[in-house]
């Protein structure tokens, strides 16, 4: 047999990096950066009062600060040791040159955040480059390009009308028509959150078509038969005068839209639908049904299926703050994946939901009530590359157990731990080490704590053994990162770095050189790790994998699908002892999960960037950086806490923004 | 809420087959009567990813193709003559983005070109071949173009930063508007032949939807001109898709009329004796991915021969996280092609990749039995298989491997194995196009020219110039 090649533990193989994760490594000027706060929650009017601030004058003394950084750090630095690679003709797609010419665009920033990676892993400049910088100059380096996020201007990025996806309009035609939310399923799959494909073909443009056809079936009855109570509701009593029809009709209309197109339609959109009204009644249609045809047309507008902002936005200002209208719907899609409801709606009708008191106590009564479950769902299971669990492959001969409804339980194991720190306002950190869980009797089978858990409920437990609590040692995020048939170290290490510590692990080099033939000895018999162990002799390798593998050694003690062991699969005793690239040693899987909890900053930073991301819908990039250090500041001072966090991103500069010339 | 499930445990397999024929239909008549006429070529393309093992595909020599042909392309068999396999055309280099081949060898495959660097957290790349010709000869039939899949389109992975999209899509309508495909065959044939409530009838299209339609595009461009730019290209795709469903509408009404005309006697159905009728939908009961595929490769095979759309994709299968339990493997698919030349793992790559082509050929082994006009359905098509990488070990992309069936309506100079051809993809596509009878204005991505050796004689001297 030959030794297999370690990238192959790594099934996507060059697993990604994700591009929004700012790793700004050395100090963030924290101190420096409070003075911005308060800007941040100047929801309106911001653009134009700039130059009369204060805090701008704050903002050039950092900006200033950090265009003298570049010139004396970060630029020597590059010219040095990089542009006769990294020039014109660029290798590795890296082109410093381009990004030395104007460091502060998000092009450039896209390459600085490469090139941090690389440097500080010590895999660039390469060991046979003539010149290696010292440690010393590293940190420099690595310093000085964290602050070159001071040179890009402020911006909340532009935020585009966006589609509604399918679990958002399947619950939207359900809180509106009383309609089964499945109904949106019958719409290709897509990837909700960041990744999200804002964009429409003919294909769901025809689906849109179908499933309003469908809805209009369910709501309206036939003529003759007697309305249900949504067309009751919506439609009202027929007038008895005809000549009533058209003056009724536009007041359905105008209340329909008012929910349908989440803010007042304005009188030339009711015109189209009265339109469409007097189009069915010249075509023999009934009262009722000719609103069943308005409902239609409702439904395949682009002001129920986009979320669009209320009329009359043609400004001169390039960035404006979003109208109550949109921020109550951004808010309610992404916290409950639903439309506003009823409160959330009079709060924009009265124009107050941007106001910050207003604002902060609505997302509180948003995430206090069961809907919010969609925030794990969207959000959190993206987050833990959970996903796609549900559909996992994985080798039943070998996993016999693994039906499922344990794969549910274990999915609903993070589910309840994720919802318990946003309900009872934790630490982040509380995410990575806690002392209970939640089992029903499958999933305590698992734990081997069939004794204390039985029955297909899942409860609260409380955990004596510290190997298991926090997501590190949880059956379905061990699960999730493990090949079909076994365990993968490198994956294992990979996802925490890279989803808890939010840390950019380099790919792997584009040609993997071939394993000598001297390494291809006698492995009969060795454990997986002694194996890969093995690899690290190879230096293009070593240098990444002696951040990953420990990690995944660590985690060794649990096996593909998160059940204890003391032996692995060719029965050699399992060693989970090891020492982190930091320094730091464990022996077990308790003593890693307390080393790495103790990364709170990083751990918050990371969950704050993420979440940041799905909520204003694309990567982080440029300016964004410098709103991150704002809501770190906050977020230092109060613990760390979740629903802090959820509320100073959601009342942020960028959520609450969107550019649109520019 | 939960994803459609995977593959191997949806649930529209679960419950009785269901075996459809269309009677409502006709296959149409390219050569009956006053209106004779050649039927139109129609352009197909199937995919795998992850490349292929080399000494199972390509053709030992090229002299010997038709007597010996390569293990891989076995299932090929009766209609070799009919099949040109190329060897020589080379992928789209990917730097800078080496770190991103599998993100990249489906995004680049009808593509011909890289995505945008500097906005590559957004999908912005180029019109696809497919969407080309959907262009060209879309409105001429009731859906532009057809894509298909077998696996969702939501892996999550941003390889070099690139969107995720890339990964599951191969078809663009612009730069920026990656096209979703169908996976469920229900829902193809829903959209083939219009909304159903009873599988298989069709009950009328609403002759009001198109009217009001109309209007709701009217008050859709009120609104553009209210919005911000960004915000107004968004609605241009909206005001872009809906026309299509327009089409669609307006399409399957008009085939309405000529059935009732018909069926009254008011009009012959001019069906010639040696014009195949549809052929026959069937819905499998169990979960087996060969009859999944089949379903897909079948109601593609009726698509063309009911002229409901001229060009067609099938994404059989996707770069990431899938497995052929089928075949008793449980190892995904990108885990085996790093095989470093195992033999185990080889064998595993061979056998997914001659289950791929099974598929394919599954689909143009019908084409080649209905008969079409003055020949077959496979005389008028050109159906392409192949992946966007020659060697997944290496992730080397020197020889992509292709094969096409079908003689594109006498355009292309099939039965032969042509090596050593110093192509690229674009040149390809570009080629293709031009077999389909599409005017290109300029080269698709990166191609520099057409390969002529692929063509007859005839097709050569009518693209001169």
């Amino acid at each position: 047999m030959l030794l297999p090649h370690p990238n192959r533990f790594l099934s996507g193989h060059l697993k990604s990096r994700r591009t929004n994760v700012f790793r700004c490594v050395g100090v963030f000027m924290v101190g420096l950066a409070i003075g911005l706060v308060a800007l941040v929650t100047v929801p309106k009017g911001f653009a134009e009062e700039e130059p009369t601030q204060p805090e701008p004058t704050r903002e050039e003394t950092l900006r200033a600060e950090a265009k003298v950084i570049f010139k004396e750090t970060v630029q020597p630095f590059v010219r040095k040791y990089c542009t006769d690679c990294h020039g014109s003709r660029p290798e590795g797609g890296i082109n410093l040159e381009s990004a030395l010419k104007d460091p502060g665009t998000t092009s450039a920033s896209l390459h600085w955040r490469q090139a941090v990676a690389n440097v500080r892993v010590h895999d660039m400049p390469p060991e046979d480059a003539g010149e290696v910088p010292t440690d010393e100059e590293r940190l420099e380096f690595l310093d000085g390009v964290g602050k070159l996020k001071y040179l890009a201007p402020m911006d909340p990025g532009q935020y585009v009308m966006r589609r509604l996806n399918r679990t958002e309009y399947g619950n939207t035609v359900h809180d509106l028509f009383g309609v089964d939310p499945s109904i949106g399923n019958r719409l290709p799959d897509e990837v909700e959150g960041e990744g999200f494909l804002n964009s429409i073909s003919p294909l769901q443009s025809e689906i849109f078509l179908e499933l309003a056809n469908e809805v209009v079936e369910q709501v309206v009855s036939p003529t003759g038969m007697l309305p249900t109570e949504v067309q009751k509701n919506l439609f009202r009593e027929t007038p008895a005068d005809p000549n009533e029809y058209r003056n009724t009709a536009r007041q359905v209309a105008r209340r329909l839209t008012r929910d349908a197109y989440r803010r007042p339609a304005s009188e030339s959109e009711l015109n189209v639908l009265m339109d469409i009204f007097v189009l069915a009644r010249d075509h023999e249609m009934d009262y009722q049904s000719a609103l069943g045809m308005v409902l239609k047309a409702v439904l395949v507008s682009p002001q129920f299926l986009f979320i669009t902002p209320v009329e009359h936005t043609v400004t001169e200002e390039s960035i404006v703050a979003l109208d109550d209208y949109q921020l109550a719907s951004r808010l309610s899609y992404l916290l409950w994946s639903s439309p506003p409801d009823p409160e959330l709606a009079s709060l924009a009708d009265q124009g107050r939901l941007h106001e910050p008191g207003v604002l902060g106590s609505q997302i509180e009564r948003l995430l206090e009530a069961p809907r919010s479950r969609a925030l794990f769902d969207g959000f959190g299971a993206h987050w833990l590359g959970l996903r796609g669990f549900a559909d996992q492959t994985f080798d039943l001969e070998v996993f016999p157990e693994l039906t499922p409804e344990l794969r549910e339980a274990m999915l609903d194991e993070v589910r309840l731990l994720f919802q318990s720190v946003i309900d009872e306002n934790g630490a982040i950190f509380q995410l990575i080490d806690t002392d209970y869980t939640y089992l029903n009797g499958p999933l305590a089978n698992l734990y081997g704590l069939e004794d204390h858990v039985q029955g297909r409920d899942m409860q609260r437990v409380q955990l004596e053994d510290r190997n298991r609590g926090g997501i590190l040692g949880m059956p379905a995020t061990l699960a999730t990162t493990s090949l079909p048939n076994r365990t993968s170290p490198v994956r294992r290490g990979y996802w925490v770095l890279e989803r808890v510590l939010g840390e950019t692990v380099p790919p792997p080099p584009p040609n993997v050189p071939e394993l000598k033939e001297t390494e291809q000895k006698n492995i009969e018999g060795l454990t997986l790790r002694q194996r890969m162990e093995l690899h690290q002799s190879e230096p293009t390798c070593a240098n990444c994998h002696k951040l990953l593998d420990p990690i995944g050694f660590g985690l060794e003690s649990f096996d593909a699908i998160g059940r204890w062991r003391g032996v692995d699969d060719v029965g050699g005793k399992i060693d989970s002892a090891g020492q982190l690239s930091t320094g730091e040693t464990f022996s077990n899987p308790a003593e890693l999960k307390t080393i790495l909890a103790l990364r709170k900053d990083a751990i918050a930073r990371n969950l704050t960037e993420r979440f940041m991301a799905y909520a204003i819908g694309r990567p982080l990039e440029g300016y964004d950086e410098v709103v991150i250090d704002q809501l770190m500041t906050t977020l230092t001072e109060d613990g760390y806490r979740m629903r802090t966090m959820i509320k100073e991103v959601l009342s942020s500069y960028l959520f609450t923004h969107r550019k649109i010339k520019g | 809420m939960k994803d459609r499930t995977s593959f191997d445990r949806r649930h529209w397999l679960k419950g009785a087959g269901v075996s459809l024929a269309l009677p409502f239909l006709d296959s149409m008549s390219w050569a009956s009567g006053e209106n004779s006429s050649t039927p139109p070529v129609r352009l197909g393309f199937m995919y795998m990813p992850h490349g292929v093992i080399m000494d199972d595909f390509w053709p030992s020599e090229p002299n010997r193709f038709l007597d010996s042909p390569p293990p891989a392309i076995e299932s090929l068999g009766p209609i070799l003559d009919q099949c040109l396999m190329i060897k020589g055309i080379s992928g789209v280099p990917i730097s800078p983005f080496n770190g991103a081949p599998h993100a990249l060898e489906l995004s680049t495959w009808l593509t011909a070109t890289l995505p945008d660097s500097d906005t590559r957290s957004r999908v912005n790349i180029a019109i696809s071949a497919d969407q080309i010709m959907a262009n060209y000869v879309g409105s001429e039939t009731p859906l532009p173009s057809l894509e298909l899949a077998t696996m969702p389109q939501t892996w999550k992975e941003n390889q070099e930063g690139l969107h995720e999209a890339y990964y599951s899509h191969c078809s663009y309508r612009s730069p920026t508007q990656p096209v979703p495909a169908e996976i469920d065959p229900r829902n193809v044939l829903n959209r083939l032949f219009g909304k159903s409530e009873k599988f298989g009838s069709v009950s009328r299209a609403n002759p009001l939807d198109r009217q009001m339609l109309d209007r709701v595009l009217g008050g859709a461009r009120d609104l553009r001109r209210t919005l911000a730019k960004g915000d107004r290209l968004k609605l241009d795709e909206y005001l872009d898709s809906v026309r299509a469903v327009e089409r669609r509408i307006a399409a399957i009404e008009n085939r309405q009329k000529e059935n009732a005309l018909e069926k009254s006697g008011l009009r012959s159905a001019g069906r010639d004796s040696n014009q195949s009728a549809p052929i026959e939908i069937s819905i499998p009961e169990g979960d087996k991915r060969s009859e999944y595929m089949q379903v897909m490769c079948d109601l593609t095979v009726l698509a063309f021969q009911t002229d409901t759309t001229r060009v067609s994709t099938y994404i059989g299968s996707t770069p990431n996280g899938v497995s052929y339990p089928e075949l008793g493997f449980t190892d995904q698919h990108h885990s085996q092609t790093h095989h470093e030349n195992q033999e185990e793992m080889v064998g595993k790559v061979a056998a997914i990749t001659k289950f791929n082509i099974d598929q394919f050929a599954y689909m143009v082994n019908k084409m080649a039995r209905l008969q079409e006009g003055d020949g077959t359905l496979l005389d008028h098509c050109i159906m392409m298989w192949g992946s966007g990488l020659e060697d997944g070990n290496n992730h080397t992309r020197k020889n992509l491997p292709f094969i096409l069936a079908g003689r594109g309506g006498g355009t292309v100079n099939t039965g032969r194995f042509l090596t050593d051809l110093r192509g690229n993809q674009g040149d390809l596509l570009t080629t293709l196009l031009s077999c389909a009878g599409v005017p290109l204005d300029r080269p698709i991505g990166i191609a520099t020219k057409q390969i002529e050796e692929l063509k007859t004689k005839s097709a050569r001297g009518s693209q001169d110039g």
